[in-house]
Formats: structure tokens, sequence, C-alpha cells
């Protein structure tokens, strides 16, 4: 046999070979085993708790979870509802035993109370915490001009009639007790006072300023020493008339003055006092009447820069509470007008049970309050892990609603921008410089969408406000809207105003002596203070940093739709937009369809841009509850509310709390749940293409 | 009908001419063809009449003016999509919609806004009449227009173009992407049309051009060579060229 003519000559090529092929063969390998160490730990770990709860897991919201030691002991007493809950959040048996339901029924009060602000303390809070039902909305806001003051005891006030009349038009609200004028005959001295120098304690000095006598201070000492002696020159000789109070404060008839007094007379006169109790009770009122007050000994201000509790509601709420909280409220807020006052029973299934050994129980916050007012519930330790109990509720319903407005706004605008691209635009430099920025923005990291959205969205976005914030940049006044300030909105901003049928110009005055720095003037404004953190923001936040993406993939399937369909349409006398319209972007449909669902999952998953403009880590409420106005500012105020969302939470549970063995399954669950959420998205995408690609295909 | 009084026309803003100096009389209700080698501009010449060439941006007419039914259609107070409603298309490469039967030959009315189904109904029947596929596809018109053959799909289209009864058909190569019966098929339809209809027709095929046309124009790198009655182009060419290409000597 002769050579092999086909032998390899150069050898060193097969051993290239060999390398280039194990070389891809690993790199491809290293990535298969990478994602299945990722799915597979998630799964892993995931797929238990997600068995564990079950259902639970997407229908509670996120929660606190307590661990608690019981002691076996007997008899506890919680509400049946609560102690059910306890049982799903420990699928491990628990050693109960002597089970035994009954009914307990409990003595409700209900009663109205009226909208506007108030000053009130801490049981008002409590009111908001035990009705989260009602939908009782308090906020607690600062007032800095707003002033207020606590009685502690019912106490009665004489005080002169003018005095009166200034109170009644600045706070009618104060008396509620009966007025009975009395007629007091007083004494009036007449004095003469020689030319000369005095030295006069501060008290007898600040008395005398209010007579007519005409002196002039030498020599005075700060404040902050109160009695030291001031000189005071008397220019010449002067004859005064004053009330006794001042007499003997400043002269000298019975030494404790220190002015000369000569030819001292008595005038009696008569004077109109009236007098008013006030009853026990916080109050607040504008600086005015204060001023009365303060000279009759009320003097237990409070600084309102604490906070107030403000009834934020639009209307009347109705309010139900156990009896003795009621009887709690009322003994410390005697100054509440409550109206409409109801007593009624309530039946509530309790179960009682015993633990049969000591043993260690997970309860979500909530339900340990409810077990709590049992009073024999006393658990040996109590531990509190944050958001490691409960479920994702909150979490998915938040990312839902920002990825429905992320994507309206920016399907919306991608579709336009790609149409416009594509069919309208002249092919030349503008469109290609255009076209490059927008590549450009897709490599923008996420985290500098957040920034920007904070500060465009967040803090600058223009608002429709009869109202603008202080805050605001720049306010334009768009119509005026000759009506009298809307009384409610200064009442909500901690300024009682009772009469609503006073004109313009006085509820204007009342506002401004009560120190509003915001009212309505009548104009409405265009104000750019910011949306605020809310989905809106969030939503045009992830919109901006998603439209790359949607315009790029938009304009590739308008591309593909033959440029026969668009002749076509034009030859039959189409206009450019009927052809698009009707011929073009139906058969882009599927391309866009894709485009979007590859947005709504980068959308969903982006922490970043929503971190400053829309996520927040704790909220009580789903986004549709708590919102009391109707109609478009009912959509509004949805908008306008801060949202819980998946990849934040995430972000929450794994990296922002103290990390227990109780965290975890918080943390894998989530995980697993959001990727489920994403597989099932895109499943249904590429299940729509497939539809409707073979419906209309060409 | 139409008059093309020594047009020149460029896609590149006059910097290169692809048709020069071209005049020609299309005669009323009579099928006119153009023939000649590929880029000789009869396709340009044809997308100028009812301006589908606006389609691009850079292009122009440079000289001469285009008279439809005595109107300078590149006049300033001519709306082209006004001119297309009277003036249909028939395009190289049958390009129905991916509707159904029935929304392919409605919709040149739909689009002028015309929604009643009783017009619609009537309508679309008589144009598939008119174009010979009404016996074939009667009992499918609910069904998509791509399940049908390309024979079937190309008369479709001219159905849809007569729906809105244009006064002109032009038309592009229509048979060129077909197979020789449904393109006997169509040429047929064409010689039923041309009662009613001004036909022009761009085609490669020669015996195609003597077969259905009245007259033919012959092109050659832009410029008319010859234009004339159809038989007298064929039997009796009075230009060398086109006698070379007719007899298939180059091109």
């Amino acid at each position: 046999m002769s050579d092999n003519p086909f032998k390899s000559k150069k050898s060193n090529l097969r051993t290239k070979e060999k390398f280039a092929y194990g070389g891809y063969a690993f790199a491809t390998y290293f990535i298969i085993i990478c994602a299945t160490f990722i799915f597979g730990t998630i799964l892993w770990n995931g797929v238990p708790v997600l068995m564990d709860k079950g259902l639970s897991f997407l229908s509670h919201k996120p929660q606190t979870l307590s661990v608690l030691e019981l002691e076996k002991g007997t008899g506890y007493e919680v509400p049946t509802e609560h102690f059910d809950n306890m049982l799903i959040s420990n699928p491990n048996e628990l050693p109960l035993e002597n089970l035994e339901e009954f009914q307990k029924s409990f003595q409700l009060v209900s009663f109205q109370i009226k909208n506007g602000s108030l000053i009130g303390d801490d049981y008002l809070k409590d009111i908001e915490k035990d009705n989260k039902q009602y939908y009782v909305r308090f906020t607690e806001r600062k007032f800095p001009t707003l002033v207020g003051f606590t009685v502690h005891r019912d106490k009665k006030i004489r005080i002169s009639k003018p005095e009166l009349e200034i109170i009644q038009k600045h706070d009618p609200q104060l008396i509620t007790s009966e007025i009975t004028e009395k007629i007091v005959t007083l004494q009036n001295k007449k004095v003469t006072i020689k030319a000369g120098e005095y030295p006069l304690s501060k008290d007898a000095h600040d008395s005398l300023q209010k007579t007519e006598l005409i002196f002039q201070m030498k020599q005075s000492y700060p404040d902050d020493e109160p009695n030291k002696i001031n000189i005071t020159i008397i220019p010449k000789d002067q004859t005064i008339t004053l009330p006794s109070s001042i007499f003997y404060a400043a002269f000298d008839e019975d030494e404790k003055g220190t002015l000369p007094a000569t030819k001292v007379e008595s005038i009696p006169y008569e004077k109109i006092f009236t007098d008013f109790s006030l009853t026990k009770g916080n109050y607040q009122t504008s600086s005015e009447t204060l001023k009365i007050l303060n000279q009759y000994g009320i003097k237990h201000l409070h600084n309102a820069e604490k906070g107030a509790v403000v009834i934020n509601n639009k209307d009347e709420i109705n309010i139900t509470l156990h009896q003795e909280k009621y009887d709690q409220l009322v003994a410390h807020n005697p100054q509440l007008k409550l109206s409409h006052i109801e007593q009624s029973q309530q039946q509530i299934q309790y179960t009682r049970f015993d633990i049969a050994k000591d043993v260690e129980v997970q309860l979500n916050f909530s339900d340990l309050l409810a077990f709590k007012q049992d009073s024999k519930f006393k658990p040996t330790s109590e531990k509190t892990h944050s958001y490691s109990g409960g479920g994702v509720l909150g979490p998915i319903i938040g990312t839902a609603c920002l990825v429905i407005i992320c994507m309206a706004i920016a399907l919306f605008t991608g579709i336009a921008a790609a149409t416009y691209l594509n069919e309208y635009a002249k092919k030349g430099g503008l469109t290609k410089i255009i076209r490059l920025a927008m590549l450009n923005l897709a490599g923008v990291p996420s985290i500098v969408f957040g920034l920007f959205g904070f500060g465009l969205f967040v803090m600058l976005a223009p608002v429709f406000s009869q109202t603008p914030n202080t805050g605001s940049k720049l306010n334009i006044p768009i119509v005026f809207i000759d009506s009298k300030p809307d009384l409610r909105i200064i009442e909500a901003e901690g300024i009682h105003i009772v009469d609503s049928k006073l004109s313009t110009s006085e509820s204007e005055e009342l506002a401004n002596a009560a120190g509003a720095k915001k009212f309505h003037n009548g104009w409405y404004y265009i104000s750019f203070q910011g949306w605020g953190v809310c989905m809106l923001a969030g939503g045009f936040t992830l919109a901006i940093m998603v439209l790359p993406v949607i315009i790029t993939s938009c304009e590739e399937s308008l591309k593909a739709v033959p440029m026969s369909f668009r002749e076509a349409a034009m030859a039959l006398g189409a206009t450019k937009w009927q052809s698009i319209r009707t011929a073009v972007l139906p058969y882009a449909f599927p391309g866009i369809l894709t485009a979007s669902v590859l947005g709504i999952t980068r959308v969903a998953g982006e922490t970043a841009p929503i971190m400053f403009t829309a996520a927040v880590a704790e909220k009580s409420d789903l986004p549709w509850q708590g919102i009391h106005t109707s109609g478009f500012s009912a959509f509004v105020d949805f908008l306008q509310q801060s949202v819980q969302a998946l990849p934040y939470h995430i972000y929450t549970v794994a990296g922002r709390i103290p990390q227990s063995e109780y965290t975890q399954p918080m943390q894998y669950g989530s995980v697993l749940i959001f990727m489920i959420i994403v597989f099932m998205l895109s499943a249904v995408s590429i299940y729509l293409r497939i539809k409707i690609r073979n419906k209309i295909k060409w | 009908m139409i008059q093309i009084d020594n047009v020149s026309f460029s896609y590149d803003l006059g910097k290169t001419e692809v048709l020069r100096n071209i005049s020609l009389d299309i005669p009323e209700k009579k099928v006119t063809s153009f023939i000649g080698p590929s880029g000789c501009g009869k396709s340009t010449l044809l997308r100028c009449l009812n301006r589908m060439n606006d389609l691009v941006e850079t292009s122009r007419v440079t000289t001469g003016e285009i008279l439809i039914m005595g109107q300078n259609i590149n006049a300033k107070d001519v709306d082209a999509i006004e001119l297309r409603k009277h003036i249909g298309m028939v395009f190289q490469k049958y390009n129905p919609f991916p509707k159904s039967i029935y929304d392919n030959v409605a919709y040149g009315l739909r689009i002028q806004g015309i929604k009643n189904k009783s017009i619609l109904d009537e309508a679309v029947e008589k144009s598939l009449r008119g174009s010979a596929l009404w016996d074939e596809v009667k009992d499918r018109l609910k069904d998509s227009a791509l399940g049908l053959s390309g024979g079937q799909q190309q008369r479709l289209c001219i159905a849809r173009t007569i729906a809105v009864q244009p006064k002109i058909i032009l038309m592009d190569e229509p048979c060129s992407a077909l197979d020789p019966i449904a393109t006997a098929k169509v040429e047929e339809l064409i010689t039923e049309l041309r009662t009613d209809y001004t036909i022009v027709i761009v085609t490669h095929s020669m015996q195609q051009a003597s077969r259905i046309s009245d007259h033919t124009a012959f092109f050659y790198l832009g410029e008319l060579i010859e234009y004339d009655e159809t038989d007298s182009i064929f039997q009796n060419p009075s230009k060398k060229r086109t006698e070379d290409y007719i007899s298939g000597r180059f091109g």
C-alpha cells in the first residue's frame, strides 16, 4: 500500500481542533451548570416554602413575624380567626389541647366624628390603629404656626366683654358652655407722679407701659434677668388714672411698688365681665385668642410642631370602638364633637385552647396583637422578625400596578415614536442621530434612570392645584375661579374656620390671622412641585428606561411588514395614516407584542429605578384601599400612592433587615414567586404570538 | 386619456435622470403595453402616472408634464390620494393583505369611509365577477386570501383595484410571478376589462404584449424608442433597435 493521500499534513491542526472543541463545550456546560445551580437552589428552597404556606403566601401582605415561646399553660382565649391564622403560620403540629369554641360578646359604641383638623392625643391614633376597616385616616402634620393648649381640669374663665368678642370672632368653637355676664364695680386710682428718675421692677414697668403715663427708660437689663431694676425717667409731673392692680404693682402706697405716689384718689367704675368655662381637653386656637387666655392662666401650650392629629377624611366618618376605648377617648379628648352615638353588641367566635407542653409558636404581628388581648396570654420570650411573616400580596399587586402604568405609557409613546421613525421621518442625518441617541439610552445604568426620575417626576413634575406646596419650584396661575376659598382646604391645613358663609376676603383674613401660609385664593395653578414618591412617578421612570427597547423592537417589527402592503394600500387611495393603521400596524402587532413582553419582564424586575420614585418597604394598604375621593380625583389619588414592589421587597428581605432562620423562607418564597410570574408572562406572550402569527402571516 | 409630454424623471433630485424627454398619448379604453429591457424606466414611468414615486422622497419629475383627463397631475392643487382613487394599480408580486377575501376587496371602499354592508356586499360581488373570480371563491369569502393560488391572488388584487371603480388601471408586470395557465387567465381578464377601463401594462413578455395590447411603447435606457399600434411595432418596426429587441437579438 502506498501512503494515505488524505493524511493530515499538519498534525497541530488536530490539536487545535480538539482545544477548540473542548473550549466551546466547556463554556456551554459552564453556563448550564451555573443555571442549574441557580434554579436548583431557588426551587430546592422555594418550593417547600410555597408548599408550607400555600395560597396564604399569595393572599397575605408581608408582615412582621413574632416568634414566641409558650409555656405549658391553660385556657388561652383568642378570636377564632386569629387562632386559624396561627395554625397556618405553624404548619408543624402544635401541642394543642382542649380546643373549645364559644361566642363572646362585646359592647360597642358607634359614633360619627366631624371631619376637620384637631389636636388630639395618642388615643386618637389608637382609633386609627383599631379602625383600619373603617378607613379612618389620620395624618400627623406639622403646623409651624398653629398653636394650641391643654386644659387639665375644667376651668372657669372670666374675661372682659371686648376680649370675649375677639374670641368669638376667631375661635367660636372654644365657647361651648353658657356665657354669663356680670357687672363688677372696680376701683381705679388717680395718682400724680413727680418728674424724676426712679428705679422700677420689670413687672411694674410692663404694667405701666399699658397706661397713658409718659416716661422714658434710661437703662434696662437683659430679659433673662427678669427682676432687675430699670431706671425710669418721668419728664414732668403727670396725673394718670389706672386700674388698682397696676397701681399696687407700681406705686409705693403699701410698700410694694417703687414710684412715689401723691394725691391718690379712688374712682369707682363699672365693667362688664363674662364667665364661661373650658372643659378639660386639648384645644387649638388662633394666636389672638391665645394671647387673651394667657392672661387668665391658660398656659399649657403645646407646641404644635410636635405634630397634631388631623382627621383627613372628606366627610364625616363613622367609627366603632369597644366601650372601654370609647370611654378613654372621650375622657381624654372632650373637645371632639361626636354625634350619632349608638351602642351595640358584637358577637365574636372565640377559641379556647391549652398548650400541652412548652413550644415555639410563630405568629404574624397582627395576630399577636389579637392574642395579647387575652390577659392570660404571656409568652416567656418574644422575638420579632420584620417582613418574615404573611405573604407577598402587596408587592405582587404593586409590581402589577407599576408594570401596567409603565407599559401603558411606554407602548403608547414607543409605538408612536417607532411609527414616526420608520414611516414618517425623512431618512437622513437627524433620524440617524435620534436612533443613535436612543441606542445609547438603552445602555444607561438603571440607577441613573432612578435618580433622573426622582429629580424630574418626584420633585419637579407639574400638577394642577389650587393650593401649591411651599416647596414648589414654580407656580403658574392658569384659571381664576372667582369663588370664595374652599374652606375645607383651609381646614385641612390645620386652621379651623367655622363659618363657611364668610366672604372671600374675610376667609383670607382669617386664614392669614391664624398664620396659614397656604390657602386657596381663587386661582388654579400649574405648580411644579413634583408628584412625590408614587406609582405615576415610578411608572414614568420605568417607561423612560424601557422605551429604547420598545422603540427598537417596534421599529424592527414595522420593518418586517412588506413594503408591498403599504404600496397596495396607497395605490387604493389610502392616506399615509390609513395605510399605516390598516395595512402596517396590524401586521406588526405580533412583533410589538414580543417587544412589550420583553419590556414587561425587564420592568417588573428592575429595582433601581423604583427605589427613589415609587417603592416603599412597608405599606399596610393595597393601592385601592384608603381612597376617599371618587371619580377622576380618585384615579389621581390612586396613581399618587407609593407601593410595595416585588424586586424591592426581595432586596429588603435579603439585604436590609437582620437575617435569621425565619427571614430565609420569605426570601426564597418571594424569589420563586417572582420567577414563576415572569415565566408565566413569557409563556402567555409566546402563546399569543403563535396564535396571532398563525392568523395573519404572509 | 393620458398625455405624457416631454417628461424627464429623476430619483435623486435631478442628478441622474432615469427617464428622458418621454412623450406619448395613451388612448382611452385601450390596452397599452410598455416593453423594454430591465432598467429601461418603463416601471418608473408607470409609477409616475399615479404618483407612487412620491413615496421616494428625493424623486422628482424634472421637466414636462403628465396630463390625465386633461389635468396636470403634478400640479400643486392635485391631491395624490384623490388621484390614486381614480388610477388603480396592480403590482408585480401579488400582494393581497393577510385578511379574508371579502375584506381585501372591500378594503378600498372601507378606507373611503363606506360602512354600509349592502353597498360593500354588492361592490365585492361585482368586482369579483369583474375579475372572473366570483365562481371560484363565492363560497369562501371569509377565508384568508393567502389560501388562494398565485393566479387567483393576482386576480383578487385586480378585483381589489376595480372595486374602487378607477378610470385607469396600471399593471406592473402582473404575470411575472405566475405560471402559464394562471397567466392565460389573467390575460383573458385583461382583455375583458378593456371595455371598461384604460389599461397600461408593463411587461417583459413580448408575446404577452402582442397578445393583449392595442398599443405598445418600447423603452430603452430611459428613452422612448418607438410608440405605435401593437401590430405595426411587432410586424413592421420603424427603428432598428426595436427590431433587434423584438427579434431577440439583445435584451
